[in-house]
C-alpha cells in the first residue's frame, strides 16, 4: 500500500469510525447512567436502518430526511422499553438485565424477519456511489455526510449534557445515583429519558449508514459487537472515550480490510477488543471504574 | 416455617444428595428404554439427551457460578472442529476426543483467566466475541476447515464394534454424557466447590472475605464446563456428520443453551434438563408454526421468563405446588 492509499484508508476508516462512535456513545451513557449493558443495541440500529429503508421505499423519502422520523421514533420505542420491561426488574441480578435486552433483541431482529424477509437490501440514491476528490484522495459522499451529521447530533448531545437542566440531572444520575435522587433529580425519569436518547443515537447512525450498506435483519447483532468494541476501547460509560473508541475501530478494521484480509474485517475489532480487556480493561482513554 | 429456616443436618444432606443420585439414576434408567420404546423417534432422542448434557454443562458455570456465557457454541464448534479435522487426518479416535477437550478447556482458561478478573458484564460481553471470532476463522481459513462450505465426518471407524453412524449408539453415548453432566452438577450441589461458586454468585465482596478465590474456583467450573461441552460438541459433529461454522458456532445455539437453562431453572440439577425437554418437545410440537420465528418466540419466552419467573419455570411450578400441596414436616427418622 503506497501513502496515497494509506492516506485514503484511514480517512474512510475514520467517516466510518465517526458513526461506530455514535451507536458506541449510546452504548456507553445507558451503562453510564443505566449500569445496564443493552445487549439489543445493534438490533435497535437495525430497526432505524429498516423504517428509513421502508420510507425510501415506499415514499421515496430521502434516508437523510427520515431522521425526523426516526429519530423520535427510536425515543418512544426506547421509552417504552425501559418503562415496561427494564424499569420493574431494575434491582435484579445483572445477568437478568442482560437476558432481558437479549431477549429484546431477539424479538426486534426476527421480527424484522418476519415483515422484510431475510433477502439483503440496499437503497440506490443519486448520490450512493457519488465520491469527491480531495487533492488525490477520494472519498465517498454519503460517508461524508454521514460524518457531518454525526458530528452535529454528537456536538447536540454535548450541548444538551453540559447545558441543560436534563442533561445535568443525567450527568448528576451516572456520578451518583443516590445522591442525584437526595438532591431532588428525578432518576426514574431520567433513566427512561437516557434509554431513550441512547437508542435514538444508536437508530439515527442505522440511517446514516442506510445508504453505504446492505441491510438484512440479523445485520444488529454485527453492530451490537462493535458497539460492545467501541465502548471497551473507550471506557464502559465514558462518552469521550467511546469518540475515540468508535475512530480507531473504524480505522483499524479500514486499514485490516485493506492490507488484504477483508474476510477477517469483523474479526479486528473483536481481537482488539479482547486484547484490551488484557492489559487495560479501563479503557485505551477513559478511566471509568472496573 | 420453611424448610431453610430450620439448619440442615450434614446427615440430612448427605441422604438427600443419595435421594437425588438415585433420582437421576432412575432417570437415566428410564430414558435407556427410550430407543426401544420409541424406535421412530430416535433423532428426536438424540437432540434431547445431548441438548439436555450441554444445557447441564452450561448451568455450571451460567447458573451455579452465575457468569452469563452467550458464546457456549464456541466450545460446541471448537470441539468439532478439533475432532472432525484430526479425524479426517486419521488420528486416533481417542486422542482425537482428547485433543477436542484440551483445545476446549485451553480455550477456557485463557478466557476466563482475562474476564473473571474483571467485575461487571466483561465475561458476558467478550463470550459473544470469542465465538464469533472463532466462527470468522473458521470461515475464512478454508485450507483447514473447508471455510463457508462446511466440513463432513463421512468414515468413522467403529467404536468397540459399534457403528456410530447408528442412531442407536449415539444416544447411548448422549445419555452417557447427561449421566456425567448431572453428576457434575449433583457433585457441585453438594460440594464445597459448590458453595463457593454459590457465595461469589450472590456476594463476591463477602466470599473474598471469607477467604475464597473468585478468579480460581470459577475458572476451575468454566473449564469444567469448557470439557463437558466440548464432548457435546464432538458427538453433535458425529450426529450432524456434515457441518459448516455458521451452524455450530452459531449465536443462536449458545442463546437456546441459556434458554434451556432459564426455564428449567438456573442452578439447580435438573432444571437445564428439563428445560431442554420443554423446550425440544415444544419445537418439535409446533414445528410447522415455528420454521423461521423460532427465534422470535424465543426473545418472547427470555422476556416473560425473566420478568415473571426469574427462578425458572421449575421454580415457579414447584411453588405452586407446594402452595397446594404444602409439605409435611418431615423428621429425618420419617423418610
Amino acid at each position: 500500500m503506497d501513502l496515497i492509499g494509506f492516506v485514503q484508508t484511514v480517512a474512510s476508516g475514520v467517516l466510518t469510525g465517526g458513526v461506530y462512535a455514535m451507536v458506541g456513545i449510546g452504548l456507553s451513557l445507558i451503562f453510564g447512567v443505566m449500569r445496564i449493558v443493552n445487549f439489543a443495541h445493534g438490533e435497535f440500529m437495525a430497526v432505524g436502518m429498516y423504517i428509513a429503508f421502508a420510507l425510501f421505499r415506499s415514499f421515496h423519502l430521502d434516508p437523510y430526511l427520515s431522521l425526523v422520523v426516526v429519530a423520535p421514533a427510536g425515543f418512544l420505542l426506547g421509552a417504552f422499553v425501559e418503562r415496561v420491561l427494564l424499569a420493574p426488574i431494575q434491582n435484579a441480578a445483572e445477568h437478568s438485565l442482560i437476558l432481558m435486552t437479549v431477549g429484546v433483541g431477539l424479538i426486534l431482529s426476527n421480527s424484522l424477519l418476519l415483515i422484510f424477509g431475510a433477502h439483503p437490501e440496499t437503497i440506490y440514491t443519486s448520490y450512493s456511489t457519488r465520491t469527491v476528490a480531495i487533492g488525490p484522495v477520494t472519498l465517498s459522499v454519503p460517508l461524508l455526510v454521514s460524518f457531518a451529521l454525526t458530528v452535529i447530533v454528537v456536538a447536540g448531545l454535548f450541548l444538551v449534557l453540559t447545558r441543560t437542566d436534563l442533561g445535568r440531572a443525567i450527568r448528576a444520575a451516572a456520578q451518583n445515583r443516590d445522591a442525584a435522587e437526595l438532591q431532588g433529580v428525578d432518576t426514574r425519569f431520567v433513566q427512561t429519558a437516557v434509554f431513550g436518547i441512547g437508542i435514538v443515537l444508536s437508530m439515527a447512525a442505522g440511517v446514516l449508514l442506510l445508504p453505504a450498506l446492505y441491510v438484512f435483519p440479523t445485520v444488529g447483532g454485527i453492530f451490537t459487537l462493535k458497539a460492545f468494541v467501541v465502548t471497551v476501547l473507550g471506557g464502559m460509560g465514558s462518552i469521550v472515550g467511546a469518540i475515540w473508541g468508535g475512530l480507531l475501530l473504524g480505522i483499524v478494521e479500514s486499514v485490516g480490510a485493506g492490507l488484504g484480509a477483508t474476510g477477517y474485517r469483523d474479526a479486528f475489532g473483536l481481537i482488539a477488543f479482547l486484547l484490551v480487556l488484557l492489559v487495560r480493561p479501563q479503557g485505551l482513554f477513559g478511566s471509568s471504574h472496573v | 416455617m420453611s424448610e431453610a429456616a430450620t439448619p440442615v443436618l450434614r446427615s440430612q444432606r448427605v441422604q438427600r444428595r443419595a435421594r437425588a443420585a438415585l433420582g437421576i439414576c432412575a432417570a437415566i434408567a428410564v430414558l435407556a428404554f427410550y430407543p426401544f420404546i420409541l424406535p421412530r423417534a430416535l433423532n428426536f432422542g438424540v437432540s434431547l439427551v445431548l441438548f439436555a448434557a450441554l444445557a447441564t454443562a452450561w448451568d455450571l458455570i451460567g447458573g451455579w457460578a452465575g457468569q452469563l456465557s452467550l458464546g457456549h457454541a464456541a466450545f460446541v464448534g471448537l470441539g468439532a472442529y478439533t475432532f472432525t479435522l484430526l479425524q479426517r487426518a486419521q488420528v486416533p479416535m481417542w486422542l482425537a476426543l482428547l485433543a477436542a477437550v484440551a483445545a476446549c478447556v485451553l480455550l477456557a482458561a485463557v478466557w476466563g483467566f482475562i474476564t473473571f478478573r474483571l467485575r461487571g458484564a466483561y465475561f458476558a460481553l467478550a463470550s459473544i466475541a470469542v465465538a464469533e471470532v472463532l466462527r470468522i476463522v473458521s470461515n475464512n481459513w478454508s485450507s483447514l476447515t473447508g471455510g463457508p462450505e462446511g466440513v463432513s465426518l463421512q468414515d468413522l471407524p467403529p467404536l468397540f464394534g459399534l457403528d456410530l453412524y447408528d442412531r442407536r449408539v449415539e444416544f447411548y453415548l448422549g445419555l452417557a454424557l447427561l449421566f456425567v453432566a448431572l453428576m457434575s452438577a449433583l457433585y457441585v450441589a453438594g460440594s464445597r466447590a459448590g458453595f463457593y461458586l454459590e457465595a461469589i454468585r450472590e456476594d463476591q465482596d463477602s466470599a473474598m472475605a471469607l477467604g475464597v478465590n473468585p478468579l480460581r474456583v470459577k475458572l476451575v467450573a468454566f473449564c469444567a464446563s469448557a470439557a463437558l461441552t466440548s464432548l457435546g460438541g464432538c458427538l453433535y459433529g458425529i450426529y450432524l456428520s456434515f457441518f459448516e461454522p455458521q451452524g455450530v458456532y452459531a449465536l443462536d445455539l449458545s442463546i437456546q443453551l441459556v434458554l434451556m437453562s432459564i426455564v428449567g431453572g438456573m442452578g439447580t440439577i435438573t432444571g437445564p434438563a428439563l428445560g431442554a425437554l420443554v423446550l425440544l418437545a415444544f419445537q418439535e410440537g409446533f414445528r410447522n408454526l415455528l420454521q423461521q420465528r423460532s427465534l422470535l418466540i424465543y426473545g418472547i419466552v427470555i422476556v416473560l421468563v425473566v420478568r415473571y419467573a426469574p427462578d425458572g419455570l421449575s421454580g415457579r411450578v414447584l411453588r405452586l405446588y407446594r402452595r397446594l400441596w404444602p409439605w409435611p414436616s418431615r423428621s429425618p427418622s420419617a423418610s
